[in-house]
């Protein structure tokens, strides 16, 4: 599937607004600035994938797309395994980096994701009007491309090429680096598509 | 002054071939697929012949597409066997390792186990070709890169996001 200039502009801007809403969470959370880039949607043949998201240790915190359609995609809040330590020490008061992951280091990467994931997609929701729920966060503490490569081999549609809304998000006071990708299923994109050009259709 | 263009032989410049999902490739040159979650890296190699094959499998079954061979279980196997068997290699010569089909998610893929499957349609295959498979590390719920080196007796290095590393 290729997309038009046009349908790129509004899927960004689709994305600029579930990431504006993720990054006010994450600023208020972490009482700090934060920055976000310009959102990117990108079409990635998936023999490629390992061009976009590497090998390093990794921080993901993967929701599935639920709601209107069953299995929408996914959204993954992305961490290097350093900022990942970084945002949590900011949360509980703590200092040192070099640790391994604790419980409660978990369960705060959860958390955090869950109030940045629900903000995105309310964004998202508010604009369309097309209701996508997270289901329960997902955890993983690994090499980026594999916990990648698993949701896609598990999407519902058989695909060559995936969609990635990628946004960075990242707050300078606690060197903190993250991005928050959206990954629909083709289904869940025809669907935005539609939406999108049903608003810039002129009024009648 | 003698001014050449040729590579020195002492810089490497592309030492090691990339395999992504769905990729293989065939040769006697290093390969590498890196961050295997739920796919697998399978390598065939014929000792007599220093000569090998790697393929990046994403699912077990193709369902009749044909577009991708190398992403599937069931048209990996015997495409790789023919590329092989194309420079000369005797298939009885052939043995075969395989790394990766963990369960990274396992609260979305408890109904799916895509992991799993991948490990055992590989596997059968395998046997059904009557290809011998001398080593394995599969399973459980990390992720792996792989790396294949046909030069050094068809060694398999496999590499954990902690840095840690064994050869199978």
């Amino acid at each position: 599937m290729s997309l038009s200039d046009i349908q790129k502009d509004a899927l960004q801007e689709l994305g600029n607004i579930g990431a504006a809403h993720a990054a006010t969470t994450l600023s208020q959370m972490l009482n700090s600035p934060v920055e976000m880039s310009v959102p990117k949607v990108i079409a990635v043949d998936i023999a490629k994938l390992s061009e976009y998201i590497g090998e390093d240790p990794s921080a993901m915190v993967a929701f599935e797309l639920q709601g209107e359609i069953p299995h929408g995609g996914y959204v993954i809040w992305y961490l290097s395994r350093d900022s990942a330590i970084r945002i949590t020490n900011t949360m509980l008061g703590m200092t040192d980096t070099d640790r391994p992951f604790n419980e409660m280091d978990e369960s705060a990467l959860r958390e955090v994701g869950n109030i940045m994931v629900s903000a995105y997609l309310d964004g998202t929701a508010e604009l369309l009007g097309f209701v996508m729920l997270p289901s329960p966060p997902s955890l993983v503490i690994d090499m980026a491309h594999a916990a990648m490569q698993s949701l896609i081999a598990q999407m519902a549609e058989e695909i060559n090429e995936v969609f990635l809304f990628r946004t960075d998000l990242t707050c300078l006071e606690h060197k903190i680096d993250s991005d928050i990708i959206l990954m629909p299923e083709n289904s869940s994109l025809h669907k935005m598509l539609n939406l999108l050009e049903e608003m810039m259709k002129p009024p009648v | 002054m003698i001014v050449t263009t040729m590579t020195d032989p002492f810089v490497q410049t592309d030492p090691t071939a990339m395999i992504g999902i769905g990729e293989y490739r065939v040769g006697s040159f290093r390969m590498a697929s890196i961050g295997l979650g739920s796919c697998i890296g399978l390598t065939l190699f014929s000792p007599e012949q220093k000569v090998g094959a790697m393929v990046h499998i994403m699912l077990p079954e193709s369902s009749g597409r044909t577009d991708r061979p190398g992403k599937y279980a069931d048209t990996a196997i015997p495409l790789l066997l023919n590329e092989l068997s194309t420079l000369g290699v005797r298939k009885g010569s052939i043995i075969c390792k395989i790394a990766g089909g963990a369960t990274m998610f396992e609260a979305f893929s408890a109904s799916m186990n895509i992991g799993q499957r991948n490990i055992e349609k590989v596997k059968k295959i395998l046997a059904e070709q009557n290809l011998r498979l001398v080593s394995e590390d599969v399973g459980g719920k990390m992720g792996r890169s792989v790396y294949f080196t046909p030069q050094e007796n068809g060694k398999v290095l496999v590499r954990l996001a902690n840095g840690s590393s064994r050869e199978i």
